[in-house]
């Protein structure tokens, strides 16, 4: 077999695209992904209780919109996924050595930074889809009364968009950790539910610290109301800035899990 | 003739546990045994030619480039590894695929190679069950068969036959000999000297990290025949035994052990001692209940090699 | 066909079980968890609540040397069913607990299964249960060094700093309350953790799950109680049911206008519906379909 030209940016992108393919399939049919999905689909239940005790009760006080974004974003942003990005993001590196299989990869004609960002996008893409299918299938349920009112899908697209925005920063954040800590779960945890809790209820820019800042800053600030304390303390970035500190902090976090996989000796264990 | 892989001075060592030290040599087509004990360095050695580790000191050249992190290298260097992991959730076809996915074959070669590979192995039958529900020997022959999917020119392969039945492991060695035939460079790790010996007659044997050896086979066999080989035997009257054996002129030394329920044996002439054995058994109406060659192993060579 | 000789004879002897035969399960899963890097710093983090409450206990004898400290606040250093009840039920420990779970129970079963050890054990003169208890007995032994130990402690330090047994005959229910609610604590988290760590063979999948099913339950209580406004919607919550049944065997008020019976039967029917799992997973032989 002859030496193929594989110094490229295409030769790089078919790498990445194969890598995707490979363990998007990989990871959808794994077992593991299974009580994820089972996770992701709790808040439709709850969509459905909620609607039926509304309908039961003959309660319309609150609407389903009203419920939709401050109920339902509220548990996927501040717990879903933070749950799918720490698994699916430490797992890029760190399943590949716990389960031993990472000779097969490196000992293939691709680069190593290929095999971090094919398997980041594949899991990834794999969590928004996880992620949107129980979002869409919720907000169908809370608002069946006014699926014709189309402002209503502008909210639903937005709510997404900050979902997945909120699992692309976060796994790349999780994809670096996983590269560079052996036991990255317990930092994770920490991460996820002490430092991000926390550091965003603090005044200033010591706020900004937390990626769930810049996600909140894309969120419309709510009036009032009884679920408020999602924003509470929030001083928010604008969209603009905010955005760009999420793909800021994405790249930057991807680029130092591809240099680190490339230059980090990984030694499976017997 | 040219060398296809070379390194010099390579030493490895895991903080302060020595894995490989100082080792330069060259290795031509043709098969390469790397014979040596469990824990010698054969992996960390095959580990380092692929470029999986890197070197604390020296290099290693493969095709007269460097090795590690010039993932298009890949492209011609099938590797087997050691440990027995695979990706379990997938079918052996998968698995096979999905592997050959990132030499950018096409659909249609992705699924000949594939095919074929499978073939080889004797997996096709199998190759729609999960990987999990694979025994040993099918796990250890996909191994073998996700290494020469894509028809690499350089084939490492650490402990190939581990795990493997007879046939398996005579088809395998066919195999082998078949890809040497083709003109293309095996090198093939193992700690039982006769699958090597099987295989080829240029080995190199490696212990505690050093290379002891290198070369021909025959070069380690008559060093290891300069050594009487010892050999015990339990049995009903050893003594009546021992008067047989000190007729025969390749018998060395006859002793007794403190239970007199047995003796040891030194002879230069192995083969011949093992087809006069059930003969004189019979003859003397013996009766064995153990029959054991404390040294015939391969730490026992190098116990020679090393003069212990 | 008959077999007219044998070549070998049975065994007649008398098999004895061990008294423990699951201790040294116990004992490897114990050092094991020990070697696990910051995981004494969090075992060690957790005794701070119970330095803090045995402080409390020293100034609560101590009050007029305190005095410039407590000032108002001797409230809430009044050593009683409520003091400890607070200690046992407060959600730091609770939180302190999973963490402790993430390090010492992820990996009981789940390391098994994945190393195909299961059948190495039972191998062995080890029946299921043997098995099992030394699992638990793993995370028994953390567990009681938060929450046992402590509430006996408290207690046997209250009666030395007050040189009497006045506390003791007050309320001489109590030794017997710590010991029940460190038992429920104990036996909920031992099942709970073990059921996880059974469902997976990957030790990093079963700590998002022992931590994040935790939380997920307070969070889903949390929004439909915001909405519904019921009390029965704290049924969901692991932690509100702990609170509920430890506020009972403590004497104290529930929080939730919803009887404690009902949390102590969810706990219940969360542990034998982890036993059963439990015992369909736990076999020597893996069937692969």
């Amino acid at each position: 077999m002859k030496h193929k030209d594989n110094g490229g940016v295409t030769f790089f992108l078919n790498s990445t695209k194969n890598i995707f393919s490979v363990f998007f399939s990989l990871g959808k049919r794994a077992k593991k992904t299974k009580a994820f999905y089972l996770i992701s689909f709790i808040p439709v239940v709850m969509a459905l209780v909620i609607k039926f005790g509304q309908i039961l009760s003959e309660r319309s006080d609150i609407g389903g919109i009203y419920i939709f974004t401050n109920i339902i974003m509220a548990f996927y942003l501040q717990f879903l996924i933070l749950i799918l990005a720490l698994f699916f993001g430490t797992s890029v590196c760190s399943e590949e050595l716990e389960g031993k299989t990472l000779t097969y990869l490196t000992t293939r004609p691709i680069s190593k930074s290929a095999i971090i960002l094919g398997k980041y996008t594949s899991y990834t893409a794999l969590a928004i889809l996880m992620t949107a299918a129980g979002v869409v299938c919720s907000f169908l349920i809370l608002n069946v009364n006014s699926l014709l009112d189309f402002s209503l899908y502008k909210i639903l697209l937005r709510d997404l968009a900050v979902l997945s925005l909120g699992l692309i920063c976060y796994t790349a954040f999780f994809t670096f950790i996983g590269t560079f800590l052996k036991r990255s779960i317990m930092f994770g945890l920490m991460f996820s539910f002490g430092w991000e809790n926390v550091i965003q209820y603090f005044p200033g820019t010591t706020q900004r610290f937390a990626i769930v800042h810049y996600l909140k800053s894309l969120l419309p600030s709510t009036s009032g109301g009884r679920f408020s304390f999602l924003l509470f303390r929030l001083e928010p970035s604008s969209p603009g800035t905010a955005i760009a500190m999420l793909f800021l902090i994405t790249g930057v976090f991807l680029a130092f899990a591809c240099l680190l996989f490339s230059l980090k000796e990984y030694i499976l264990e017997d | 003739m040219t060398a296809v892989i070379e390194t010099q001075n390579l030493s490895k060592w895991y903080r302060n546990v020595l894995g490989l030290s100082d080792v330069t040599l060259k290795i031509e087509s043709g098969i390469t045994g790397i014979l040596g004990p469990n824990g010698a360095g054969k992996s960390t050695f095959l580990k380092l030619i692929t470029g999986q580790i890197k070197p604390n000191i020296g290099n290693v050249t493969v095709k007269g480039e460097k090795i590690r992190n010039n993932y298009s290298l890949f492209s011609i260097i099938g590797f087997c590894p050691e440990q027995d992991s695979f990706y379990e959730e997938m079918t052996g076809w998968q698995f096979i695929t999905s592997l050959l996915k990132l030499y950018f074959f096409s659909t249609f070669e992705i699924e000949t190679k594939a095919q074929k590979a499978l073939e080889i192995v004797e997996l096709i039958k199998d190759k729609d069950r999960v990987i999990r529900s694979y025994s040993r020997g099918m796990r250890q022959r996909l191994k073998f068969a996700q290494a020469i999917a894509h028809e690499p020119e350089i084939f490492i392969l650490d402990e190939p036959l581990n795990g493997l039945d007879p046939l398996g492991r005579r088809k395998i060695i066919r195999l082998i000999k078949t890809y040497k035939s083709e003109g293309k460079t095996i090198i093939v790790s193992s700690h039982v000297l006769p699958e090597i010996e099987a295989m080829t007659k240029k080995i190199i044997l490696i212990h505690q990290g050093k290379i002891f050896a290198q070369g021909d086979i025959h070069y380690i066999r008559d060093l290891i025949e300069a050594h009487p080989h010892i050999i015990s035997i339990k049995c009903s009257n050893p003594r009546e035994l021992a008067s047989r054996f000190i007729r025969e002129d390749y018998v060395l030394k006859v002793h007794f052990g403190p239970t007199q329920d047995g003796l040891l044996v030194e002879t230069n002439n192995r083969d011949k001692f093992f087809s006069l054995l059930p003969s004189l058994f019979v003859e003397s109406n013996i009766q064995v209940e153990e029959i054991t060659s404390p040294d015939d192993n391969l730490q026992a060579v190098f116990d020679y090699l090393i003069g212990k | 066909m008959t077999i007219k000789e044998k070549g070998y004879t049975h065994w007649d002897g008398e098999f004895k079980d061990g008294k423990f035969p699951w201790w040294p399960i116990t004992r490897y899963g114990i050092k094991l968890t020990f070697k696990k890097k910051f995981f004494k710093f969090f075992f060690f983090m957790t005794l701070v609540p119970a330095v803090v409450y045995l402080v409390g206990i020293y100034i609560s004898e101590r009050l007029e040397d305190f005095s410039f400290m407590v000032r108002e606040s001797t409230v809430f250093l009044q050593i009683n069913p409520a003091y400890f009840k607070s200690y046992f039920t407060n959600e730091g420990l609770l939180f302190m607990i999973v963490i402790i779970l993430v390090f010492a129970g992820a990996g009981l079963i789940s390391d098994d299964l994945k190393y195909n050890s299961l059948q190495l054990y039972f191998s062995r003169p080890l029946k299921k249960k043997d098995y099992f208890i030394g699992k638990a007995a793993v995370i028994v032994f953390f567990l009681f060094i938060v929450t046992l130990i402590p509430g006996l402690v408290f207690i046997i330090m209250k009666i030395v700093f007050s040189g009497s047994f006045k506390f003791f005959a007050s309320y001489p229910w109590l030794v017997l309350s710590v010991i029940a609610y460190s038992i429920l604590v104990t036996a909920f988290f031992a099942f709970y953790s073990l059921f996880l760590s059974s469902i997976g063979k990957n030790r990093r999948y079963v700590a998002i799950l022992i931590f994040g099913l935790y939380f997920f339950t307070d969070i889903i209580y949390e929004i439909l109680y915001g909405i519904f406004k019921s009390p029965y919607f704290s049924l969901l919550s692991f932690k509100i049911n702990l609170q509920q049944v430890g506020a009972f065997i403590f004497n104290q008020k529930t929080q939730y206008a919803v009887s404690w019976v009902y949390s102590l039967l969810i706990i219940i029917g969360i542990c034998i519906l982890s036993a059963l799992v439990l015992k369909k997973k736990i076999r020597g032989v893996e069937i692969v379909k």
